[in-house]
């Protein structure tokens, strides 16, 4: 069975940075929120794949907490979406960069 | 056990690529809940049924939805146009490619894991037989309102303000302006 720990390691690592490169490279804004619900979910990943060879339970109250805080992220972040899309504003992070009202 | 892991394991790997290099936004949210889905059996694998359950009712359900809502409501018909997009595309490739075999390289090092797979260090109370006989959700709810009562305090806390935030944010401005 832990001959699969690092498996997961892995998995976690290779889901974290191709998140970090959607995150880089794409413009729209809704994707880059998508890639970074990728890369809190490999931390999740990670914390229950710790908790698990650990025998220790906090890494799996963490990845519990950590998902309500991916929700209220995306609440907010998708609330901030429509306000930009409100604006009359293209949804580009390339022509958003300035970030002034 | 193994052939279920190597399943999800790619699964999960083929959806997360899918959600950078889709074309389209829906079909990004759609390689995002396979993508979450399949975490929710490696969750299963690694003994974590209440993570599983939360993972697919708040993941899968409920964020998932909000996001095609809002691409449903805003249809940035538009799509990506590839004009520049190839050059960061292969930048991106090389970054997580190269941070992945770094991350593969530490675990696999001796650090962490020993030659014979196994974790350096005494292990917790907390093995998954001890567990699953107390019951997995009972312990998990036993720790999170005891041990971890303030991040829990701290996280409802943190749900109020957001559901305060995305109000703000998303009312009608007319008064303001």
């Amino acid at each position: 069975m832990s001959g699969l720990f690092p498996g997961f390691l892995i998995l976690s690592a290779a889901m974290f940075a191709i998140g970090a490169a959607g995150v880089l490279v794409r413009r729209n804004p809704i994707v880059v929120f998508m890639c970074i619900e990728l890369m809190l979910n490999s931390a999740n990943l990670a914390l229950v794949t710790y908790a698990r060879y650990t025998h220790t339970m906090a890494g799996q109250v963490f990845a519990l907490i950590v998902i309500a805080v991916a929700a209220s992220e995306v609440v907010v972040g998708l609330a901030l979406i429509t306000g930009v899309y409100r604006s009359g504003r293209r949804l580009d992070l390339d022509e958003l960069s300035e970030m002034s009202e | 056990m193994s052939v279920v892991f190597g399943l999800a394991a790619v699964i999960a790997f083929l959806g997360a690529l899918g959600v950078v290099l889709s074309q389209r936004t829906i079909y990004s949210a759609m390689s995002l809940v396979l993508n979450m889905v399949a975490l929710a059996v490696l969750f299963l694998l690694l003994d974590a049924q209440f993570i599983a359950a939360v993972q697919i009712i708040v993941y899968a359900g409920a964020v998932m939805v909000l996001f095609v809502f809002i691409i449903a409501l805003l249809s940035p018909g538009a799509e990506e146009r590839l004009r520049s997009v190839e050059l960061r595309l292969l930048l991106g490739g090389v970054g997580a490619v190269a941070f992945t075999l770094l991350i593969g390289r530490l675990t696999l090092n001796g650090i962490t894991v020993g030659a014979h797979g196994r974790l350096h260090g005494a292990l917790g109370p907390f093995s998954p037989v001890a567990v699953n006989a107390h019951g997995q959700v009972q312990t998990l709810g036993d720790q999170l309102f005891t041990t971890y009562l303030l991040p829990f305090e701290v996280t409802s806390l943190l749900l109020l303000v957001a559901a305060v935030g995305a109000v703000y944010l998303s009312r009608r401005r007319r008064q303001l302006a």
